[in-house]
């Protein structure tokens, strides 16, 4: 066992020396591609959790033509989960609304004096379980809440969950293209190189055959190539991802978008997950270029 | 039939694979083999031979007279037409894959164009057959001075064999196939660019093999080496047997 180990590496290190040139571009174009769909993944990720923080504060306001008496609020209450769970109901009385508004406004509060405390309408805030978070289930609760008695209109920030939500497919969308960049790069590049050594091996193949080596001693350290290029392709692609990671967050801090996004690097799982498949990947492509190119 | 034992005072060449060859079955036994090249090149007609287990064997005869297509049938590079070519009790034209490389392990084969890579070195080429049975790199190395010795070939040990005289390159190819010890060696012209100092070291490196167990057939057209042995020679002229048979009447069958 020992010793086919140590002639499967000792081949393999022959195939890297006789295909250098070629073994060093297969390593970039796959650093490339880890790194283009590891950049748009990580982008997204970024967007989907800060999309998440964001909806943790997400309400439907209903505004009504007149304030609720304490004795129906049960009944108000009973109505709106009929809907369906909510995790918190919040009456906010003309008083209430106008002294959050003072709050709010801190310094510049004074503009308030003129107005009388009566001059905002009462509302009900809803504050919607996480599973209902979504948008066509807020337009449906939303259009709910508006049956409610003395209900005047109710507003969630349609306009901007949507263009949230497009933005977020969007880069889904680029994340799963990239992902098929990344695939396509990599069994290419790996099968057309190991088909490169295998032509380039030619005679040696032809002496092994003729002295009796099995499949395996012909195979393995073509197999063991492509994991190779697989892994310290991924491998760069994402150190190097992280390098600009830092960069960025080193260089655009301060008071910003990235800021808001409070944007993060993978976890190492997320990195092992990218690393793991691309070295798969590469993998699959060098099995499927040796049973392609090698009749033995 | 007769059949040629190996020597006891002699150290067995390599017990394991000898196991393989049984002794009471002629190691190589071809019966009525046919072939022909297309479009009607007759390489080989109709020839029977079978060859006992430790036997040293030339077969002689002129250029184009089927040697070695007959050596390229034993070791399964080419198949017959017709006939049946057994090795050591395997058909060869009824064996699965896995078992002729199993089998070629076991036959050391000296290549008329030698098959040796040019890029590598002496000892490198040397260590290919034994690699591909993954004996250990001391045994390895071991094996490989103790081959360029006898060949008289040690300061070319790191060259590449690509930078080498005709004459040494030929030497390196008859290394490989002695490499491993094999119980069976094929040798295609083992001596055809080499002069007589060195041809006699090969023969006394296939002497040494054959002492020790290995059945050897030498297909050669060089006189020299044959002329004064006491093995069984056997003549092919345009893929025939002549019917001549020197020293020994042995086990040939005729056509």
């Amino acid at each position: 066992m020992g010793h086919k180990t140590y002639f499967h590496i000792k081949q393999t290190g022959h195939n890297l020396r006789q295909n250098w040139p070629t073994q060093l571009m297969t390593v970039m174009t796959i650093s490339l591609s880890v790194l283009i769909f590891s950049f748009f993944l990580l982008i997204y990720l970024n967007i989907v959790n800060a999309g998440s923080r964001l909806g943790d504060e997400l309400r439907l306001i209903v505004y009504l033509d007149e304030e609720v008496k304490p004795e129906v609020m049960p009944m108000y209450e009973n109505k709106i989960r009929e809907f369906g769970e909510v995790e918190r109901i919040e009456f906010i009385s003309r008083t209430k609304a106008f002294e959050r508004l003072g709050r709010q406004l801190d310094s510049e509060k004074d503009v308030l004096a003129d107005l009388g405390p009566d001059f905002l309408p009462p509302s009900i805030e809803v504050y919607p379980v996480r599973n209902m978070r979504n948008l066509t289930r807020l337009k449906q609760f939303s259009d709910f809440l508006t049956t409610l008695p003395a209900a005047q209109k109710v507003q969630y920030g349609q306009s901007w969950l949507e263009r949230f939500g497009y933005f977020t497919e969007l880069l889904r969308v680029i994340v799963i293209l990239s992902g098929v960049l990344l695939v396509m790069a990599t069994v290419f590049m790996v099968s057309s190189t190991i088909r490169l050594t295998v032509v380039a091996k030619e005679d040696e193949l032809e002496v092994l055959r003729l002295v009796g080596a099995d499949n395996k001693f012909i195979q393995t350290p073509l197999l063991i190539e492509g994991v190779l290029q697989g892994f310290i392709g991924s491998g760069c692609g994402i150190l190097l991802l992280y390098l600009i990671f830092m960069w960025t967050t080193g260089h655009l801090s301060g008071p910003g978008f990235l800021n808001m996004l409070d944007f993060s690097f993978f976890p190492p799982k997320i990195t092992a997950i990218i690393a793991g498949t691309s070295t798969l990947l590469c993998a699959g492509g060098s099995l499927l270029s040796i049973r392609k190119y090698m009749r033995i | 039939m007769t059949k040629s034992k190996p020597r006891n005072n002699q150290k067995p060449v390599n017990k394991q694979m000898l196991k393989s060859f049984p002794d009471d079955m002629p190691i190589v036994d071809i019966v009525k083999a046919t072939k022909v090249y297309p479009p009607d090149i007759v390489a080989v007609q109709n020839v029977s031979l079978a060859v006992g287990k430790g036997e040293l064997i030339f077969l002689t005869g002129m250029s184009g007279a089927g040697k070695t297509t007959l050596l390229k049938m034993i070791c399964c590079i080419e198949q017959p037409n017709k006939g049946v070519i057994e090795v050591a009790g395997h058909d060869l034209g009824k064996i699965k894959q896995s078992e002729i490389q199993k089998l070629r392990r076991q036959i050391g084969v000296v290549y008329q164009d030698f098959k040796i890579l040019p890029k590598q070195t002496v000892a490198e080429n040397i260590a290919i057959p034994m690699e591909v049975m993954y004996r250990s790199p001391k045994e390895i190395r071991k094996r490989i001075d103790e081959l360029l010795e006898t060949l008289r070939i040690t300061h070319k040990r790191n060259i590449q064999t690509g930078k080498l005289s005709r004459g040494e390159q030929q030497r390196v190819a008859i290394a490989r196939a002695a490499a491993n010890k094999p119980p069976l060696i094929l040798a295609d012209e083992p001596t055809g660019n080499l002069d007589p100092e060195v041809s006699g070291y090969v023969m006394e490196l296939f002497e040494q093999l054959n002492k020790a167990g290995s059945t050897i057939i030498i297909a050669t057209h060089d006189e020299s080496i044959y002329r004064k042995s006491r093995h069984r020679q056997i003549e092919l002229q345009h893929g025939l047997f002549s019917g001549h048979i020197s020293h020994r009447q042995l086990p040939l069958i005729d056509a």
